[in-house]
């Protein structure tokens, strides 16, 4: 079905680097229903093989390419991606990335329609993809004003709707909640089509159902036994970052709670009843870590904007250390780590935005500021001349982290921090965030990431935020 | 890359077709540079104000004029300034701020330019951006160009909400409220931040429309079919008596 023989793939230029090779002779073959893992820490180019595979790469970002790559035994190079468009489906790593409708039916719709489906079938196989991925009540419902793991699905429904012999899913798991991982898992190995699966997290949950494992390193493609595969990712991870560094230092205890909150966010899209969330109490204290979980599009992201002062409540209060804050108080206590970590990055060089957290500290020399610049990038692994918009997601989460590190926040909201990065980077970012004693809230949906992690848990159940054992 | 314009909202504006109420819109827009009288050119903006109003609440219907406001304000405050002739209204000193015809024409601009934002806001707000594409290709415009005419209609919104994002992120970093002049100096870096942002985008959505089949040789089929309630010449008849009963209320010939 699909035959990659010795690919080899260049950025014109990749991040600060110029002709950055990404994959060196990777070969291998997939045949029809044959399923493969292929594990990469972030930026090792997984995303990269995923879209020359679909003939989207060099043909939108510069690069050069050599090497192979046939699907049913013909070659791809002279073919447009959108002659692939019933043979391959890519499900991205960032729904944000690939959607492109106004509501999920036309999303759903959009490759049918290219493909000339006649329509009384488009329909059907539109409301089918729907209803399999829970998202028929969202049928009109604009992508944009959906979660996360919301968007994930309407991909997959995507995916499902074309039902293509090759899926190509780059971290299909991410952003899911553990229901909708174990359907998806479930529809893969079914076996109906070959699926190439790029991850780096939640292994154990794929452990055992491929019929075969690879790693992706500096642009090496390295098959093995799933055992040696899983242990030989574990050690690159281990040994790119260094989980659980450096001491807590609490100065003194604050206390942030919230009493009788009602949380109301309304869709503008559709008539429905607007979204809401009830929280009866919630809080956390210096250098404890707390973690936010719920099924997707459970109200996770709109409660931490409320947390942390971007948006009003209907009711209820805030307080840090007993006394109530508004919005504006509550930005310069409470941080907010946004999952994408595009949104929080604006200037031209990492110097610049770690240097932009300090300009409102007056009484600090410039000597003092280069110093602190230059200690928080060695500690998150930055280089201080990089051009962040250039950078790697997962150095972009860590430019992120190293801002609120400098920020010294005395609370932190972390939204899905484990996405696109690995376990122990996602665990060293924590910990560093923790050095200064700040109390963190991590919103996740790996059960296990919170439980290794958490000491308490908050779970939202039926719009309704409760205190519920970790990593339940 | 999905940023909407359509608003969910009840009245008659949810119930016309695409195509008969583009039509509608269009034909006002044209009204409202012919010989109208002020009063009709300001019942006109009511009107659409009060539509925008019942149709999607009152914070959603000032959106518009607060979009706006800037230009607004400018137009107070030199159109006054560019008209000299006529008679005096108001006198400083010896110098004429402004005359009865120069309010005249202040009138007549802002009432025009105020309805043509409201009537074409109300069609972007009332109709999905779908059904915006077929009623432009019913109307003969390639598939194409109604497809790039739609896209560029989503962009536009995308930055503005890409903006919002970064100004919260950037916001959060701020913290402390700052002075006037510090939020006018720091919105260089965010507004830089949203193009950035907006144009990465580019190269995603582009793969992602040619990896769905954009640009396939062959027919392509239609999932959404436009319905005009009541038939489509009802309709289309009742878009163009609208404007011909304005022209006969309140034209100036």
């Amino acid at each position: 079905m699909l035959k990659v023989s010795h690919l080899s793939f260049a950025y014109e230029r990749y991040g600060t680097l110029p002709n950055a090779q990404v994959l060196k002779e990777v070969s291998f073959s997939l045949n029809a229903g044959e399923t493969l893992l292929v594990l990469g820490a972030p930026d090792s180019g997984k995303s990269t093989l995923a879209r020359i595979i679909c003939n989207l790469l060099p043909r939108f970002i510069a690069g050069s390419i050599s090497g192979d790559l046939s699907i049913d035994g013909e070659s791809m190079g002279q073919r447009a991606p959108w002659d692939l468009t019933d043979k391959v489906t890519l499900v991205g790593q960032n729904p944000q990335e690939q959607l492109l409708m106004t509501t999920c039916a036309d999303e759903v719709a959009f490759p049918l329609e290219s493909l000339g489906i006649e329509r009384t079938l488009l329909v059907k196989r539109v409301h089918k993809a729907l209803r399999d991925w829970g998202l028929e009540e969202m049928a009109d419902v604009n992508p944009q004003e959906m979660s996360g793991g919301e968007r994930k699905r309407l991909l997959l429904a995507v995916a499902d709707a074309i039902d293509a012999p090759l899926w190509i899913m780059d971290e299909p798991f991410d952003d899911l909640d553990e229901h909708w991982r174990s359907q998806l898992l479930k529809r893969l190995l079914r076996k109906e089509t070959a699926v190439l699966l790029f991850g780096s997290r939640y292994i154990d949950e794929f452990r055992g159902s491929f019929d075969s494992y690879a790693m992706l390193s500096d642009g090496v493609l390295t098959f093995g036994e799933e055992e040696s595969i899983v242990l030989a990712y574990d050690k690159e991870c281990d040994a790119r970052f260094s989980p659980g560094v450096g001491e807590i230092s609490i100065g003194s205890v604050h206390r942030f709670a919230g009493k009788g909150l009602e949380i109301v966010h309304p869709r503008k899209s559709v008539n429905s009843t607007p979204f809401s969330l009830q929280v009866k109490e919630f809080h956390v204290e210096s250098g404890e870590i707390v973690a936010l979980v719920g099924p997707n599009g459970s109200g996770k992201s709109t409660l931490s904007r409320v947390l942390c002062g971007l948006d009003p409540s209907v009711a209820g209060t805030l307080h840090i250390d007993g006394v109530a804050k508004d919005q504006i108080a509550l930005r310069t206590q409470v941080g907010y780590l946004f999952q994408n970590p595009d949104y929080g990055i604006f200037l031209p060089t990492v110097r610049d935005e770690l240097g932009w957290s300090l300009r409102h500290d007056s009484h600090l020399s410039k000597q003092v500021q280069e110093k602190m610049i230059h200690s928080s990038a060695e500690l998150f692994h930055l280089d201080c001349d990089d051009n962040p918009t250039m950078m790697g997601y997962g150095a972009k989460k860590h430019l992120q982290a190293a801002v609120y590190h400098l920020l010294e926040r005395p609370f932190l909201i972390i939204d899905e921090l484990d996405s696109g990065v690995t376990y122990s980077a996602a665990f060293e970012i924590i910990s560093l965030l923790r050095m200064k004693g700040a109390g963190i809230v991590i919103i996740t949906h790996d059960r296990s990431f919170a439980r290794n992690l958490a000491q308490r848990q908050y779970t939202i159940i039926d719009g309704e935020v409760r205190e519920t054992e970790v990593g339940a | 890359m999905t940023v909407n314009t359509f608003i969910a909202g009840r009245g008659f504006l949810y119930l016309l077709d695409a195509r008969s109420k583009l039509l509608l819109v269009l034909l006002l827009c044209v009204m409202v540079f012919l010989p109208i009288s002020q009063w009709g050119l300001w019942l006109l903006c009511v009107f659409a104000f009060l539509t925008a109003w019942h149709a999607m609440g009152f914070t959603q219907a000032l959106q518009p004029l607060r979009a706006i406001l800037f230009v607004l304000v400018l137009m107070t405050l030199f159109i006054p300034l560019t008209y000299r002739d006529g008679e005096s209204l108001l006198v400083i000193g010896r110098f004429t701020v402004a005359t009865v015809e120069s309010v005249q024409n202040y009138s007549f601009l802002v009432s025009r330019f105020l309805a043509i934002t409201y009537l074409c806001t109300l069609y972007l707000w009332s109709t999905p951006m779908a059904d915006i594409n077929l009623a432009l290709r019913w109307y003969g415009l390639p598939r194409n160009a109604a497809l790039v005419l739609t896209l560029a209609f989503r962009f536009i919104p995308f930055i503005a909400d890409s903006f919002k994002m970064i100004k919260d992120s950037h916001a959060l970093r701020i913290g402390e409220q700052s002075s006037r002049r510090q939020r006018l100096s720091d919105a260089i870096p965010t507004i830089t931040a949203a193009l950035v942002y907006a144009l990465k985008s580019i190269p995603h959505f582009a793969m992602s429309l040619e990896h769905r089949g954009l640009g396939r040789s062959g027919g392509r089929t239609e999932y959404r079919k436009l319905k005009a309630k009541g038939g489509l010449f009802t309709q289309m008849l009742v878009s163009v008596m609208i404007p011909t009963v304005f022209w006969l209320l309140f034209n100036t010939l």
